[in-house]
């Protein structure tokens, strides 16, 4: 299992897979995080993050219903697993206590 | 909507040939859905546009098939299979090494065989015109068969120019050899007259000058080593150099032009080209209209071919032209030869500007090199068949985990194509190194073999291929052939009663007969060539060349003081340099004869002998009306008394007085021809003649040198001893027999390492059966005859077959390179077959020696 850390875009899109509880497939989040985000994402990136993120055990998957729109095919939904909210915590809290270390002064621009 | 809206097909075959099945399902679902929703957005076309775009960005690893070679084991295999083999020829380093080594000087002779072949078909061939330009070629009776010539009457060129407007082009070509001088640079050159199209019809590019120069008739063009030659290094345009056409007439001439070396292989070339006009200032009689006339070439430029057959019917009325003219010598038709296969055909046509001299390397050599193909890939048959007895439990257990017959057929083939390809490594360093610079050296030929050649690549690929394919097909078939509980049971028994085997190696057996002949032939042919009577006596004869009359005599005069010298004699023509034609009428048809024009004493000075009759008065004008003719004309006439008939050249009638001894004009190559002898004029003394005393050949020589020297320091001297007058024969004729002599070695070489190997693998084969033998007290004759016998009629059969086959075509070989050769006798063929009997027991006997010495219980102990 390569490395565990969370990529920039892996993350968003575990976030994503978290935010859409159930309905979390390509297409689904692939708007989602567009319409969130504002930039634009290709479908394919959310698939190879998508599987690559299940491979490293923070996603699990199961084939949904066949519907009309996708041709008569089946999606795969997926759902964040425990390690997947352990990584996304790990990840939030390095961020968040990172963040508290920064002193006021760092952002007080009119000292001179 | 009112149509249905599809999935765009090519994007989505695409997309299913790349993504694994297991994931096809969701992926092309989501891009589905993509497209779906975007055709009702945003239209057909842009969800068109965006779906390919989805499916070339899907096209990532997560979303691939999985390579073939991973799920399957055939490259596995394969790097089994050279293992195997490279073990199986380490570990059997005879087989080994004569089937690479076979292989490779088979492949080696291939490799120069192919450069010799590229270069003959490439000779002439960088004309960018080769498919335009044509020679003008007539066809003439001669002595009552059709001749083809690359000659054509002076005036057609023109007539053809202003008759024809399919003709862009017109060349006429005339060469004269004259004498060119550039201060203390004196030689005689051969001239070439020509319109300036020449230039742009052949491609000839220029070093320096440009080639509208040959439009201005006081301007020359050189080649580039002809400038080298007068000029060195510099740059010589616009140098004056002088041009001798006799001694009233010369002319000097700018240097305007000088060509680019000439591309290596070339036939057509020229050393000093000059504006056609001035043929008309070397010989002021010379007629542009004169039908009787010939020029060397004359050269049209046809842009379409289709053209041709118009120009070609409309040709008739010139050969009205010149028969009204020449009623000796009538054109029977005129005909046109292309450029691109000028040099192929010159073979057939007489006196052209390009000639044919690779015809017998152009035929021989290719059957060479397959001939020695098939005798190395007869080895490796043999050699394989034989020794996989070694590796039939490997085959065995191969069948029996699972291949079948055609896995091990395949296993055998890539072994084999292996073990070719190290062949053709060591025949490509081979041909490099060995062959290649020996033939070319022999050959005097550039021949190369260039890497960037693209065709010389398509051919190794094909050598390696037919080679490979051909020399492992057989023994693949075969030994894949036999069923696993056979193997095991160990009842397979081969090798011994093959039919095929016998058949390669008796094969090898005529092979190498026919080469041997041919040595031992081509051997005597070079002794008796050396030994045979030229018709005259060439040795201690001399001869040079004389401007004129007045040259002669003060030659002669000087010549006369010198103590060295047994008798001189001045001709117009020379034995062996230049003779002239005559025609002779006859009631009912023409004859076409050589022609001699000479002195009195020409016929002692050469030794030339009188058969019956007399020689010539040493007054001349007592024998104005009288010839000598030699006994091939006589045959040819059928004259019972020769003296008695009266023969008419030119509406003269000439009283036979004398019949000389047949002799040899032209080297071996030509046969006798039909000659005459007649009184030359003094004014046409063109050559003197020196006998030499027997021992003062070389003072003879060195004093005419001299003397010329003295005499004629402008003009170089053009003569030496009679007996060099063939020097370029000779050579040919020891280039063949050293050819001949290497290709038989090979031969004989690759023969017989076949024949070893088999022996040695039969013998090893027979081990235990031998050790019995011995051990039961067989002596070293009864084994010697046991394994004797199994070659004993296998030769026999061979060489009864051998030797009509060799006889046939060594001597259909030397009838091809020689007229009148030397009759090949069925004693050559013999000794041929004594020599390749003594190798066969050689070979055997050194089987015999090795199982009369090993011991009988080591032979048993290793079953």
């Amino acid at each position: 299992m390569g490395r565990s850390h969370l990529g920039e875009f892996e993350e968003l899109v575990l976030l994503t897979v978290g935010v859409l509880y159930d309905d979390a497939y390509a297409v689904a989040i692939t708007k989602e995080i567009a319409s969130q985000s504002g930039r634009s994402v290709a479908v394919s990136a959310v698939h190879k993050s998508l599987y690559r993120l299940e491979e490293k055990g923070m996603l699990s998957s199961r084939l949904g219903e066949s519907e009309s729109k996708r041709g008569g095919k089946r999606k795969r939904l997926f759902n964040i697993t425990p390690f997947g909210k352990k990584a996304l915590d790990e990840s939030m809290d390095l961020r968040m206590s990172l963040r508290n270390r920064i002193s006021d002064l760092a952002f007080n621009w009119q000292r001179d | 909507m009112s149509k249905r809206v599809t999935i765009p097909k090519i994007p989505h075959a695409f997309f299913r040939w790349y993504c694994k099945s297991d994931r096809y399902e969701e992926l092309h679902g989501d891009l589905e859905e993509f497209f779906f929703e975007r055709v009702a957005e945003s239209g057909l076309v842009k969800a068109r546009l965006l779906y390919w775009r989805d499916v070339m960005r899907c096209c990532q690893p997560y979303a691939w098939k999985r390579p073939r070679a991973y799920s399957n084991s055939n490259i596995v295999m394969f790097k089994n299979y050279f293992k195997t083999s490279l073990r199986s020829m380490m570990r059997n380093p005879l087989s080994s090494f004569i089937n690479v080594f076979g292989l490779s000087v088979a492949i080696g002779i291939s490799l120069v065989v192919y450069s010799f072949v590229a270069y003959d078909l490439s000779l002439d061939q960088f004309h960018e015109n080769k498919n335009e330009v044509y020679l003008t070629t007539i066809r003439a009776d001669r002595n009552g068969e059709e001749v083809r010539y690359g000659l054509s009457p002076t005036p057609l060129g023109q007539r053809l120019e202003e008759d024809f407007a399919q003709i862009s082009k017109v060349a006429r070509v005339k060469d004269r050899s004259v004498v060119i001088k550039n201060e203390d640079k004196v030689f005689y050159e051969s001239l070439r007259f020509t319109d300036p199209a020449f230039l742009e019809m052949l491609t000839f590019p220029l070093k320096w000058g440009n080639e509208d120069a040959l439009q201005d008739v006081n301007s020359i063009i050189l080649s580039e080593s002809m400038s080298v030659k007068y000029f060195g290094q510099k740059n010589p345009i616009g140098e004056d150099i002088l041009v001798k056409f006799d001694d009233e007439h010369r002319k000097i001439f700018r240097v305007a032009g000088v060509a680019e070396a000439f591309p290596d292989p070339h036939i057509i070339e020229f050393g000093f080209l000059v504006n056609f006009q001035n043929l008309k200032v070397a010989d002021p009689s010379f007629d542009t209209a004169n039908w009787a006339d010939l020029l060397d070439a004359t050269l049209i430029q046809v842009p379409n071919p289709g053209d041709l057959a118009a120009i070609r019917a409309g040709m008739d009325k010139y050969r009205a032209l010149q028969n009204d003219v020449e009623k000796d010598w009538k054109i029977n038709s005129f005909d046109f030869e292309l450029l691109a296969d000028l040099h192929l055909n010159a073979g057939g046509i007489e006196d052209a500007i390009s000639y044919d001299y690779t015809e017998p390397g152009r035929v021989i050599l290719p059957i060479i090199a397959l001939l020695m193909v098939f005798m190395a890939c007869s080895n490796y048959i043999n050699v394989a068949i034989v020794s996989s007895a070694r590796r039939l439990k490997e085959i065995g257990v191969r069948k029996v985990i699972g291949a079948n017959r055609g896995k091990v057929i395949v296993q055998f083939l890539a072994e084999n194509v292996l073990l070719t390809f190290f062949a053709m490594l060591v025949g490509i360093i081979l041909a490099y190194t060995l062959f290649l610079p020996w033939l070319a050296g022999q050959a005097a030929l550039p021949l190369t073999l260039s890497p960037t050649d693209p065709n010389l690549w398509l051919f190794l690929i094909f050598v390696l291929l037919l080679t490979g394919l051909a020399s492992g097909i057989y023994p693949a078939l075969y030994i894949s052939r036999f069923g696993v509980t056979r193997i095991f049971r160990g009842s397979v028994r081969f090798g011994k009663k093959s039919l095929l085997t016998k058949v390669f190696l008796g094969f090898q057996l005529v092979v190498a007969c026919i080469t041997i002949t041919g040595a031992i032939a081509f051997t005597q042919n070079t002794l008796h060539i050396n030994s045979r009577s030229w018709g005259y006596d060439q040795t201690s004869a001399l001869y040079t060349s004389v401007t004129d009359k007045s040259a002669f005599d003060q030659l002669y005069a000087a010549m006369s003081k010198s103590p060295h010298v047994r008798s001189l004699s001045g001709s117009g023509d020379h034995l062996g340099v230049v003779k002239s034609q005559a025609v002779l009428r006859l009631p009912d048809r023409q004859y076409e004869v050589d022609q001699l024009s000479v002195d009195a004493q020409y016929l002692e000075t050469m030794g030339l002998n009188l058969q019956a009759g007399r020689n010539f008065k040493p007054n001349p004008d007592n024998d104005r009306q009288s010839v000598i003719v030699n006994q091939t004309l006589v045959e040819n006439m059928a004259w019972a008394n020769p003296l008695e008939e009266t023969i008419t050249i030119d509406s003269v009638r000439y009283q036979v007085i004398g019949v000389i001894e047949d002799f040899h004009f032209h080297s071996f190559y030509s046969t006798v021809k039909p000659t005459l002898f007649k009184v030359a004029d003094e004014q046409s003394y063109r050559f003197l003649s020196v006998r030499a005393r027997q021992g003062g050949e070389k003072e003879t020589y060195a004093a005419l040198k001299s003397e010329w020297a003295k005499l004629f320091p402008e003009v170089p001297f053009q003569g030496g001893y009679q007996g060099d007058v063939w020097l370029g024969f000779f050579e040919e004729v020891d280039i063949q027999e050293r050819f001949m002599k290497v290709i038989a070695s090979i031969a004989i070489l690759l023969s017989g390492l076949g024949l070893y190997g088999l022996v040695t693998l039969n013998v090893a084969g027979r081990t235990r059966e031998f050790s019995i033998r011995k051990a039961l007290g067989a002596g070293i004759r009864h084994i010697g005859s046991n394994i004797l016998r199994q070659y004993l009629m296998l030769s026999v059969i061979a060489l009864a077959i051998a030797a009509p086959i060799s006889y046939t075509a060594i001597n259909a070989n030397i009838n091809m390179l020689y007229p009148d050769p030397m009759p090949l006798t069925y004693t050559v063929v013999g000794l041929a077959m004594v020599l390749l009997v003594c190798i066969l027991l050689a070979v055997i006997s050194t089987q015999i020696r090795k199982v009369s010495k090993s011991n009988p219980v080591a032979g048993l102990r290793t079953e």
